[in-house]
């Protein structure tokens, strides 16, 4: 993060300084962590309404049902997961749920127990590399937040992102897909 | 309404399951407040930083540089910052947003670009910092190109789906 940070404010305060705007310097960095509260205050609504709820959603099963209905391609995709296999599919049904903070307890607790069996400490498997890529790509159902935060800045239509999200990112899961079975077929067919 | 209709479903989805709906609710709610807390210092460093960024003139400076390229593409610079710090903090990329809803509204194209271009991808360096770090992998193999790929497929088909769904 470092970087970004530092790149963001050298460049800000030097561009400032050679523009003969620095006393603007101080102002923009205020107001810049004032709209943070603001933000934080707008979206915090949004938080509570919705990780309620999906709290509800998980509580009645849906996180359940959703993993087994999942099952049968995450067999095709991790072959051999062994007693990770609950927690890879708890992992990326929260995920497509919007529940992100529900996932992530999942996803770490699926790479303890694929670590347990890596032959090759310190180098990844290929049930880890793709547990990675399809957490990195996750395909998303409902943006429950996204919505509450279009919501929360006045929108009309907070909910018309949700149909052009989903595809996009069905593509981008899809995308992740096929380069999971290309990159960890050939050593299957090896071994 | 799909919202209200999904709400209502839910609802009466967790009434038939005997899920205590008061509690569970309140559990929920209650994991966001440390949320919030943990977001805000994140979210006071990247608003002040890229508030003064644009301020100061630099935004303008390296859109100048970045806009032809952008433009080429399709791109509005505008969202340029949300594009570019997506993959690093979520924390960011929230404050990005905010942003571009302030200025343009959620409702403009480029508010409604940002959205979908959020929704749609995840903070790729950060999960694999998490994931990898957890077990202490340092051999990534495919993990790292296989991620930005569909990073990158994201971010095209995000500014695709979204000039073809976007109705003023």
């Amino acid at each position: 993060m470092d970087p970004v940070i530092l790149f963001l404010l050298l460049a800000g305060i030097g561009v400032s300084l050679f523009s003969g705007n620095a006393d603007g310097v101080l102002t923009a960095l205020q107001n810049g962590a004032s709209d943070a509260v603001q933000t934080v205050l707008r979206i915090s609504g949004a938080y509570l309404l919705w990780m309620g709820l999906l709290n509800i959603a998980e509580k009645a099963g849906l996180i359940r049902a959703l993993s087994r209905l999942l099952s049968p391609v995450l067999s095709l995709l991790f072959p051999k997961a062994g007693g990770a296999r609950e927690a890879i599919a708890l992992n990326l049904a929260a995920n497509m749920l919007g529940m992100g903070n529900a996932a992530t307890p999942y996803g770490l607790s699926a790479m303890r127990l694929l670590s347990e069996t890596n032959p090759r400490p310190g180098v990844a498997t290929d049930e880890m590399c793709v547990l990675l890529v399809l957490n990195a790509s996750c395909l998303e159902l409902f943006p429950a937040t996204l919505v509450g935060l279009r919501a929360s800045f006045g929108s009309a239509r907070p909910a018309a992102v949700v149909l052009p999200t989903f595809l996009s990112s069905l593509s981008a899961t899809l995308v992740a897909v096929i380069l999971c079975l290309v990159f960890t077929r050939p050593c299957r067919s090896r071994s | 309404m799909p919202i209200a209709i999904l709400i209502l479903l839910l609802l009466l989805y967790a009434a038939v399951r005997r899920v205590p709906v008061f509690d569970a609710f309140r559990e929920g709610a209650a994991r966001a407040i440390p949320l919030l807390k943990t977001i805000l210092p994140t979210l006071a460093v990247f608003s002040a930083a890229m508030s003064l960024f644009r301020a100061g003139g630099a935004f303008d400076l390296l859109s100048s540089f970045l806009s032809p390229a952008a433009n080429a593409l399709g791109v509005d610079s505008a969202l340029l910052p949300l594009i570019l710090v997506r993959p690093v903090s979520g924390s960011a990329a929230i404050a990005a947003l905010s942003d571009l809803f302030t200025q343009y509204g959620p409702d403009s194209r480029i508010g409604y670009t940002a959205s979908v271009l959020l929704g749609s991808s995840e903070t790729v360096f950060y999960t694999l910092a998490l994931y990898f770090g957890s077990v202490g992998i340092k051999k990534t193999r495919f993990a790292v190109p296989a991620a930005l790929l569909s990073l990158l497929t994201s971010v095209v088909t995000g500014l695709l789906f979204s000039s073809l769904f976007f109705s003023p």
